[in-house]
C-alpha cells in the first residue's frame, strides 16, 4: 500500500507542475470571467444596440395603402409610420435614399392579407428586418381591431402573455423564482458534463502519457522490479485522479465565485440554485467515469511502443465517449428517447450523457442505478482486461502488439 | 546461505522455450559472471529472478526466500533496457526509484546525493536528466541501483558506452561493494571485464547450462596443455614438446602428453636456460565461449 501512495505522491507532484495542466485549469475560469466582465462593462450598451439593430425600433416605415384600413395611422404610430400616397412617391424617396424601404398593402388585403415590402437591393439586410413580418405585425393587429373590440381586449391581442415559469419539487412547492432558476438547472449539469469530459481527458491522458514515456524511456523494467503492474496502475490512477479531482474543485470554486459576482452584477436571483442530488450524481459520475477511462488509457499507453502510438490507439475511446457531444442536442430536445437511454447505461458514454439527460429532465432512479451498476461492471471488466494488457503490453519494445497476441495475453496468466 | 538458487526453472514464449531447465546457485558475496549469446535467455531469466514475468515451472529461491515483494526491495537491478525520467531533477528521479524499493525518502534523498558525489555528478543533482549527457545517465543510472542500499545487485552490461576512465571508476566501485558483502550478478558480453571481476560464472545458450563453475577451473579445463615463457640462452631442441610457436609476448610450447608443466620447466633450466617468465597458458574466456557456443551451433 505504502507503494501505491508513493506511486500516486510521484504522480500528482508530477504533473501538477505540467505547463498543460496549469494553464487548462487557471484558462477554463479566466474565460469564464472575462466572460462575465465583458458581459458586465458592455452589457448595456449592448443590449440597446442589438435592439435597434435587430427590432428595428427607432426606425420609421414607410407604406402605401391602397385598402384604406391604415390612413391615417393612429396616434401611437404616427411616429414611426409613414403613409405615402402612391407608390410612385415611395419609390422615388427610395432611390433618392431618404428611405431604406416601404412596404405596399394591397386594396383586398382584407380577403387576401398580401403586403410587399419594397428595399434597395444594396441595403437589403437591414431593411429587411426593419419591415420583417414581426415587427410590423402590432401596426397590423391595433389598426385592424381599432374601434372593433373594447381597448382592453385589443391592448391584450397584441401583448396575449407574460410567461412566469415556475418549477415545482416534489412536494409540490416553487423551487425558486424567476426564469433563471430553470437556466441555472439547465446549464449547471451541461456545465458539469462538459468539465467531466475535459478533466477525464486531462488526467487520463496524463496517465497515458506517464505510461508511453516510461516505456519509451525504459524506466518501466526497474518499476515493475521494485512493484507489482496492480500497485503501479493503482498508484498511477489514484494520483492522477486526485489532480483531476483537484482540477474540478478548482474550477467549480471558480464557478461559484463567478456566479455570485454574476448575480450581484445583472441582479439575477435564483441562479445558484443547484440541486444537492445533481452535485453529489455528477461527483459520482465524475469519479466512475474518470476510474473506466484511466484505466483503458493506462492500457492503450502500455500497448503502444511510443507516447505517440498509445495516443492513436486512445483515439478510440475518445471518439467514444465524445459521441453524447456529437448527439447533444437530440439528448437535450429528447432526453427520454431510446438512444438518449442506451447511451447513459452504455459504460464509456454513461457519464456525459447520464448528466445531459439530469439538466433537462428528471430521470427514473431506475435507470440511473441500472446506470450505475454497468458501469460498475464496466469498470471491472476493463480493470481486469486492462491489468493483464497492460503487464503485457509494458515488456514489449520496438513492436505494437497484433490483436492475436493482446488475445493470448488475455487468456494466459 | 544462497543469494540465489533456481531449480528446473523453464519459461515457453508461444512455444518457444526461452529458458530451459535451469539450474543455478549464486554464493553470497561473490561476483558472479553470467553470460551467453544474444537471444540465450538472459534477459528472460534475470526478468523471472526479479519477477517481472513468472516462469512455466521450477523455483526460485532469493537470499534463502521465495520470491517475494519484500525480497526485491533487498535487490538493485540495472537492466539492460534502462533509461529514467528525463523531465526531472536527477536526485529526485533516483530518491523516487529508492523510495518505490522501499526505502525512507529523506534517508534514499541524502544517499543518492552521496552517491552522485562519488560518480562526481554532484553539480549535476538539482539539473534536469535529460540534461545530462550519454555518459552521465549511465552513471546516474548505475547509482540508482545502489540508492537503496541493496544486498544483491544484477547489473546488466554496466559500463556500456563509458569511456575507459568512467568504467574504471564505476568497476572501483563494483570491488567495494563486492568488499562491503554484497553479491553481484553481472552480465556483459566484454570477457576481458568478466574475468577481471568475476569468482565463477555461468554460460547459457537457448536457455540451457553449458559452462558453470569457478573461472579458475573452467579456463584450467579449456587450457590447451601449453605454457608461455621467456628467458636468454634457450636451448635449441626442447624434448617434451609438440609444437613450439614464437609469439611476441614469448614462446608458446604445447607439451606433449605426460609432460607436466614444472617438469619442462626443470628440463629447461637444466639445459641453462635463463627464465625470466613462466606460465602456463590459460585461455581468453572469449575463446572459451566461442568455441563452446560454435561447438553447440554445429551440432
Amino acid at each position: 500500500m505504502n507503494k501505491v501512495w508513493q506511486v500516486a505522491r510521484q504522480e500528482f507532484v508530477t504533473n501538477v507542475r505540467r505547463s498543460g495542466f496549469i494553464i487548462a485549469t487557471i484558462a477554463v475560469p479566466a474565460v469564464l470571467a472575462l466572460a462575465v466582465a465583458i458581459a458586465g462593462v458592455f452589457g448595456g450598451q449592448m443590449g440597446k444596440f442589438f435592439e435597434e439593430t435587430f427590432a428595428g425600433k427607432g426606425q420609421t416605415v414607410a407604406y402605401v395603402d391602397y385598402s384604406g384600413i391604415f390612413t391615417p395611422p393612429l396616434p401611437a404610430y404616427a411616429d414611426t409610420y409613414i403613409p405615402y400616397a402612391d407608390e410612385e412617391t415611395a419609390k422615388a424617396a427610395l432611390l433618392a435614399g431618404e428611405i431604406s424601404s416601404y412596404i405596399v398593402i394591397a386594396e383586398d388585403y382584407l380577403q387576401s392579407g398580401q403586403v410587399t415590402a419594397y428595399s434597395k437591393s444594396s441595403s437589403f439586410f437591414s431593411s429587411a428586418i426593419a419591415v420583417s413580418e414581426e415587427n410590423i405585425q402590432d401596426f397590423f393587429t391595433e389598426h385592424l381591431l381599432a374601434g372593433q373590440v373594447a381597448p382592453e381586449l385589443q391592448a391584450r391581442v397584441v401583448d396575449p402573455l407574460h410567461l412566469t415559469p415556475v418549477a415545482l419539487d416534489e412536494q409540490g412547492q416553487p423551487t425558486s423564482k424567476g426564469a433563471m432558476a430553470f437556466i441555472s438547472t439547465f446549464v449547471v449539469p451541461y456545465l458539469f458534463a462538459i468539465l467531466l469530459m475535459i478533466t477525464i481527458f486531462t488526467s487520463s491522458g496524463f496517465l497515458l502519457q506517464g505510461v508511453g514515456e516510461e516505456k519509451e524511456n525504459r524506466v518501466i523494467e526497474i518499476l515493475l522490479s521494485s512493484l507489482s503492474t496492480t500497485q503501479l496502475l493503482a498508484g498511477k490512477i489514484l494520483g492522477l485522479g486526485a489532480l483531476g479531482l483537484l482540477q474540478v474543485l478548482i474550477w467549480l470554486g471558480a464557478g461559484f465565485a463567478l456566479m455570485s459576482g454574476a448575480v450581484a452584477v445583472f441582479a439575477l436571483s435564483g441562479l445558484l440554485t443547484i440541486r444537492v442530488s445533481t452535485v453529489v450524481l455528477a461527483l459520482v459520475y465524475f469519479l466512475l467515469g474518470y476510474l473506466l477511462f484511466a484505466t483503458m488509457m493506462a492500457s492503450a499507453g502500455a500497448l503502444g511502443s511510443t507516447a505517440r502510438e498509445g495516443q492513436q490507439i486512445s483515439g478510440i475511446f475518445s471518439f467514444l465517449s465524445a459521441l453524447p457531444f456529437m448527439f447533444g442536442n437530440f439528448i437535450m430536445m429528447q432526453p427520454n428517447a431510446t438512444l438518449a437511454k442506451v447511451l447513459s447505461l452504455f459504460p464509456l458514454t454513461a457519464p456525459i450523457t447520464m448528466m445531459m439527460r439530469l439538466a433537462v429532465t428528471t430521470v427514473p432512479p431506475l435507470e440511473v442505478a441500472i446506470s450505475l451498476v454497468l458501469l460498475a461492471l464496466g469498470i471491472l471488466g476493463v480493470l481486469w482486461a486492462g491489468g493483464k494488457l497492460f503487464r503485457f503490453g509494458l515488456l514489449m519494445y520496438g513492436k505494437r502488439p497484433s490483436v492475436a497476441e493482446m488475445w493470448r495475453a488475455l487468456r494466459q496468466a | 546461505m544462497l543469494a540465489i538458487e533456481t531449480h528446473a526453472l523453464t519459461k515457453d514464449f508461444n512455444g518457444l522455450r526461452a529458458v530451459d531447465g535451469l539450474d543455478l546457485e549464486v554464493r553470497q558475496g561473490e561476483i558472479f559472471g553470467f553470460l551467453g549469446p544474444n537471444g540465450a535467455g538472459k534477459t528472460t531469466t534475470i526478468r523471472m529472478l526479479m519477477d517481472i514475468i513468472k516462469p512455466d515451472s521450477g523455483r526460485i529461491e532469493i537470499l534463502g526466500q521465495p520470491l517475494q515483494p519484500s525480497t526485491l526491495d533487498r535487490i538493485g537491478y540495472l537492466p539492460e533496457e534502462r533509461g529514467l525520467y528525463r523531465k526531472i531533477k536527477t536526485v529526485d528521479c533516483l530518491t523516487y526509484l529508492a523510495v518505490l524499493k522501499g526505502m525512507e525518502r529523506r534517508t534514499a534523498r541524502e544517499r543518492a546525493l552521496a552517491l552522485l558525489e562519488r560518480v562526481d555528478l554532484a553539480e549535476f543533482a538539482d539539473k534536469k536528466v535529460e540534461t545530462l549527457s550519454r555518459g552521465m545517465q549511465q552513471k546516474a543510472q548505475f547509482v540508482a541501483t545502489l540508492v537503496h542500499d541493496p544486498e544483491l545487485l544484477i547489473l546488466d552490461e554496466p559500463f556500456q558506452g563509458l569511456d575507459p576512465l568512467n568504467t574504471e571508476l564505476l568497476k572501483e566501485m563494483v570491488r567495494e561493494l563486492h568488499g562491503q558483502g554484497k553479491t553481484i550478478i553481472f552480465s556483459t558480453h566484454q570477457m576481458n571485464q568478466v574475468e577481471e571481476l568475476c569468482d565463477r560464472i555461468l554460460l547459457i545458450d537457448h536457455g540451457q547450462t553449458v559452462l558453470y563453475g569457478p573461472l579458475r577451473e573452467i579456463q584450467a579445463r579449456y587450457a590447451p596443455h601449453a605454457v608461455r615463457f621467456r628467458g636468454q640462452a634457450l636451448p635449441t631442441d626442447l624434448p617434451g614438446t609438440q609444437r613450439l610457436e614464437r609469439q611476441e609476448e614469448g614462446f608458446v610450447a604445447y607439451l606433449a602428453e605426460g609432460v607436466t608443466p614444472s617438469l619442462f620447466l626443470r628440463q629447461l633450466v637444466e639445459r641453462g636456460a635463463e627464465i625470466t617468465h613462466f606460465e602456463v597458458v590459460t585461455p581468453p574466456l572469449e575463446e572459451i565461449f566461442i568455441e563452446v557456443v560454435e561447438k553447440r551451433r554445429r551440432r
